[in-house]
């Protein structure tokens, strides 16, 4: 009973608040420059208040949100911080031909050594360089690598996410020209935090002899 | 809905109907007020709110936590406050809040709304293979030991070709 008295004293006193709250609703439309206003009411969706609302313009790319004052405050850092300028970004990319070899593996060479005891550990012991590219561009730019070794990747530079510290690498297509025609080996999106070294692996099957191991670090 | 007239001659029960005039009419929720602060209480549903397993549980439970933190204050600190004054004092809240109930009558709003708290946050982890072309693919994220050390992210998919 004395927990139930209390429960119910506490219950009143938040109501009037709410009520209060409830009342001070305020409207604010955001215009944006760069980014798209349907991205930006995804963004902000999980900020919105159970008395918040929101409409977007596209004519104008423009959001009209309606919520709390205090809710209104922290959607309006957000979505500054959201609608910034393309930032540009260096992205490395390196191709490796990992394989499992029987016997004494050959000497790996020096600008491999920084990859090899990872693919050592996945009993890759055959490494060959498949040649590098820097590319840099902003967020929306294409991006393409051409190596002299017929390999060629297409992607697209995405969006910068300050919550991961990532950028998203967009339909990266990886092709290799054989008999003078491209043949497509793999599709994929990938999302790099900015400077962590990946190396994305692809082969058939956990047990086959051969992979071939791209190796991107993307950079501000 | 009963007449008024039947309700208030019915203060005491506590038929449906006579709680759901109790709701529904502010008048006499005001004459019932000052006859039994009570039926108030009863109307909002405090019925309901029996702890779980029974209100000697509850007491028993009640108790045995102030023992325990008589035993503590005994270890922790020399002046122990008296089981009398504990009483006294949840007799005051108690009063506190049926008082502060009975003044807040005309309100019978508690629906409580979640308030956003500002908090700091850590990044967040995306996967780094998002999308990939062949959904009968298989792709393991091995995590990096450590900052600075590569991520190794592994695509078995079937449909490569073996001279990657």
């Amino acid at each position: 009973m004395l927990t139930a008295a209390l429960l119910m004293v506490t219950g009143a006193s938040f109501a009037d608040d709410a009520a209060a709250a409830a009342k001070s609703l305020s409207v604010h439309t955001f215009t944006f420059k760069y980014k798209d206003a349907d991205k930006a009411a995804a963004m902000i969706k999980p900020l919105l208040s159970a008395e918040g609302s929101m409409s977007i313009q596209p004519s104008t790319n423009a959001l009209v949100v309606t919520d709390r004052t205090e809710n209104l405050r922290a959607i309006t850092k957000t979505l500054t911080e959201f609608d910034a300028a393309p930032q540009a970004f260096r992205l490395v990319v390196r191709l490796v031909a990992a394989s499992r070899v029987e016997g004494n593996p050959p000497k790996v060479a020096d600008e491999l050594r920084d990859i090899a005891p990872k693919l050592a550990m996945l009993r890759f012991n055959s490494l060959e360089d498949l040649g590098s590219a820097d590319v840099v561009g902003r967020e929306g730019d294409p991006g393409i690598v051409t190596l002299p070794s017929g390999y060629r990747a297409d992607f697209k530079f995405g969006e910068y996410d300050p919550a991961s510290d990532s950028i998203k690498v967009s339909d990266f297509h990886l092709s290799k020209l054989q008999s003078e025609q491209l043949t497509s080996l793999l599709k994929t999106t990938l999302n790099l935090r900015i400077g962590q070294t990946y190396i994305v692996g692809a082969t058939k099957a956990p047990q086959s002899q051969r992979a071939l191991m791209i190796v991107l670090v993307a950079r501000k | 809905m009963i007449a008024c007239q039947s309700f208030r001659a019915n203060l005491q029960s506590r038929e449906p109907e006579v709680l759901e005039h109790l709701r529904k009419c502010d008048a006499c929720l005001d004459f019932a007020v000052r006859k039994d602060p009570d039926l108030f209480f009863r109307a909002i549903g405090g019925e309901e709110l029996v702890p779980p397993g029974g209100i000697d549980a509850f007491a028993a439970d009640v108790m045995a936590q102030v023992r325990l933190r008589q035993a503590e204050g005994s270890v922790a600190r020399r002046f122990l406050v008296p089981p009398r004054r504990l009483a006294a004092a949840a007799a005051l809240i108690v009063a506190v809040g049926i008082s502060a109930l009975v003044y807040d009558g005309g309100r019978r709003t508690v629906a409580v709304r979640p308030v956003s708290v500002a908090t700091f946050k850590p990044l967040t982890t995306k996967p780094v293979v998002e999308t990939y072309q062949s959904p009968n693919a298989t792709i393991v994220e091995v995590p990096s030991e450590g900052k600075g050390e590569a991520q190794v992210v592994m695509i078995f998919d079937d449909s490569l070709p073996a001279d990657l």
